[in-house]
């Protein structure tokens, strides 16, 4: 009895088709019984995300027969009537096995090396376990494919460093404060991709956030989502001695902060370092404040050169990965055929 | 059995090697782990330590006797500091930095002339003068370390400033944790460099005919003792700090390194 994969994820498949086979998380024990029941598999596990729509089987059956009818009965359950082609993948051993671990270890996710896709994977094997829709094939399957995931975010650097400009800036005031404890934030216009860096800098400890705005009532409204303190636009410079990473991206025309404006206020902050951080197009921040001494100045292209040079360094681990997950999948199928 | 020069420099090759190896690691960005570099070192540090006890045990009193023993000691020292650094996460790398200072500062120990043959009067015979060397000599040996972690500062700074991705990539400290470990390691250097001056001032004996007042070596101590003052005064005070305290501390170790073996030589109480 081996395991199979069959399903369909970004790589193959449109949006408009992966909704359409997507599962609530509540249909999904119905669904697995009434598989298990159909005679067609004695184990299974449905992984439904935004990104893929996989179920992994144990079979009595032969693979190209098991995967007719699996097929078939995924289309009917889905009620989709049209035919389906190479967006559907069908792996049977050991290639399945090897997806597997790909899939846990974010080899396979739309953002290389992300970690969320094994607490999703994690879940959905935890339903099907309770449900009691699994046994010996797969439970052994998964439990390696956690191991293996394990074992690739920490003997590689797959899952290293940040690809994404609010995480790059979370690592920049890292590398420059150590601790984000008692770190003070200001995000000067309340635009998204600042308000997403705030909230990484605040789940990494920082103290407080300041917002301010031309608007005040979209600083008040900012300030009060991410728990801070909205402060009228022409008067940000006032608390700027106590502002230890300062988020713009304001749509101001020209330059918000200026060398000629920013050198009398250093003093005030006794030559503490200042992170800024200008991702406002055109920019907000006269470059020329980077001569400044204990000031950092990145603006976005500096921050996407850096999520790109993590990305690089990803894509380059990615053979050694896929090394421990072929020898990986061999042991297991070579461990079971030994109990056997 | 080998003597203990033999050993020393078989510890200068190991602080060599560990210079090499810094060479790679420092090549690779800081990105691959310091593990090896510190079992070289820690290989280094043991072989140190049994030269210096050899000689100590050999002439029962601390081996501080002339420049080379004096070179010994220092070296002793800073890497013990730097191993006992070394087993903080936060401070990997430390090694890599202090690797080439060691080994120039053991290479020059290991010259002939400076291992001068011990008279029938040896210069440290007496308790308060050993105390008097190694507070002192161990109060430089954190100043060395405190250069180590301004020159990671510099380095590190320098990347951030210049948006290189080695900043994030590399597994150095934040610059704050470094400019931290400066400012604690130059109050212990300062700490000890005062115990050690005071120790001398008021209980070494001094040699017949000979005075303080217009020593060379005096004069140069009291010079350090006030530059390092002000640094931490510079710093706390007046908040000159990043940059400017990391460059105060990696110059004020060059100096020390530049004028030892000359405000030694030009001393009548050191060198009579």
């Amino acid at each position: 009895m081996n395991v199979l994969v069959l399903g369909l994820s970004h790589h193959t498949a449109p949006v408009s088709l992966r909704e359409r086979f997507a599962f609530a998380e509540h249909h999904i024990p119905a669904t697995l019984a009434q598989l298990r029941e159909s005679g067609l598999v004695s184990e299974a596990v449905i992984l439904s995300t935004c990104n893929r729509v996989e179920l992994y089987a144990a079979t009595p059956l032969n693979e190209s027969e098991a995967f007719v009818r699996l097929e078939r009965f995924l289309a009917e359950s889905r009620q989709h009537t049209d035919p389906i082609g190479a967006e559907l993948y069908r792996l049977g051993e050991p290639d399945s096995l090897e997806h597997l671990f790909k899939v846990a270890s974010g080899l396979d996710s739309m953002v290389l090396g992300e970690t969320e896709i094994l607490g999703q994977l994690k879940k959905a094997y935890d339903l099907a376990l309770q449900h009691k829709h699994t046994g010996a094939r797969l439970n052994k399957a998964f439990q390696k494919a956690f191991n293996v995931a394990k074992q690739i975010r920490t003997e590689t650097n797959i899952q290293r460093g940040s690809i994404s400009i609010a995480s790059a800036s979370v690592e920049l005031a890292e590398k420059i404060f150590g601790s984000l404890d008692q770190r003070q934030v200001m995000v000067l216009g309340a635009g998204d991709t600042s308000e997403k860096a705030a909230r990484a800098l605040l789940s990494r400890g920082a103290k407080s956030i300041l917002v301010s705005n031309r608007s005040y009532e979209r600083a008040e409204e900012l300030a009060g989502e991410l728990g801070g303190r909205a402060i009228h636009f022409d008067q940000w410079a006032s608390v700027f001695s106590d502002i230890d990473i300062v988020i713009s991206s304001t749509s101001a025309p020209h330059y918000v902060l200026d060398r000629a404006k920013l050198a009398p206020l250093l003093s005030l902050r006794h030559n503490r370092p200042l992170l800024l951080i200008d991702i406002a197009v055109p920019r907000d921040i006269e470059p020329e404040v980077n001569f400044l001494e204990n000031v950092y100045l990145y603006n976005v292209d500096d921050l996407q050169a850096i999520a790109d040079s993590y990305l690089k360094q990803r894509r380059e681990e990615v053979t050694e990965c896929e090394r421990i997950i072929t020898q990986k999948a061999a042991e297991l199928i070579a461990a079971r055929k030994r109990e056997t | 059995m080998f003597n203990d020069r033999i050993l020393y420099a078989l510890a200068v090759v190991f602080y060599g090697a560990s210079m090499v190896y810094s060479v790679f690691l420092w090549r690779r960005g800081f990105r691959q782990d310091d593990r090896t570099n510190f079992g070289i070192l820690l290989f280094g540090f043991a072989l140190n330590t049994v030269a210096l006890c050899k000689r100590g045990i050999y002439f029962d009193r601390c081996p501080v006797n002339n420049l080379y023993e004096a070179m010994v000691f220092l070296t002793w020292s800073l890497a013990g500091i730097c191993n006992a650094l070394n087993f903080s996460p936060k401070l990997r790398f430390v090694g890599v930095f202090t690797s080439p200072v060691l080994f120039s500062l053991g290479v020059f120990a290991l010259m002939p002339s400076l291992d001068v043959k011990h008279g029938g009067h040896p210069n440290f015979a007496n308790g308060p003068t050993s105390l008097h060397a190694a507070l002192v000599i161990l109060g430089y040996g954190a100043f060395g370390l405190a250069s180590v972690a301004g020159l990671m500062f510099l380095t590190q700074e320098n990347d951030l400033k210049r948006h290189k991705t080695r900043a994030l990539l590399s597994l150095l400290p934040s610059i704050q944790k470094l400019e931290q470990t400066i400012g604690r390691l130059m109050i212990a250097g300062f700490t000890l460099l005062t115990a050690g001056l005071a120790v001398g001032a008021l209980w070494v004996p001094l040699p017949e005919g000979k005075t303080f007042f217009g020593d060379l070596k005096v004069i140069w101590s009291a010079g350090l003792w006030l530059l390092y003052l002000v640094l931490m005064v510079l710093r706390w005070a007046f908040d000159q700090r990043g940059r400017r305290f990391a460059w105060g501390a990696v110059l004020g170790f060059a100096i020390i390194v530049l004028t030892f073996w000359g405000a030694n030589l030009g001393s009548a109480i050191h060198h009579p």
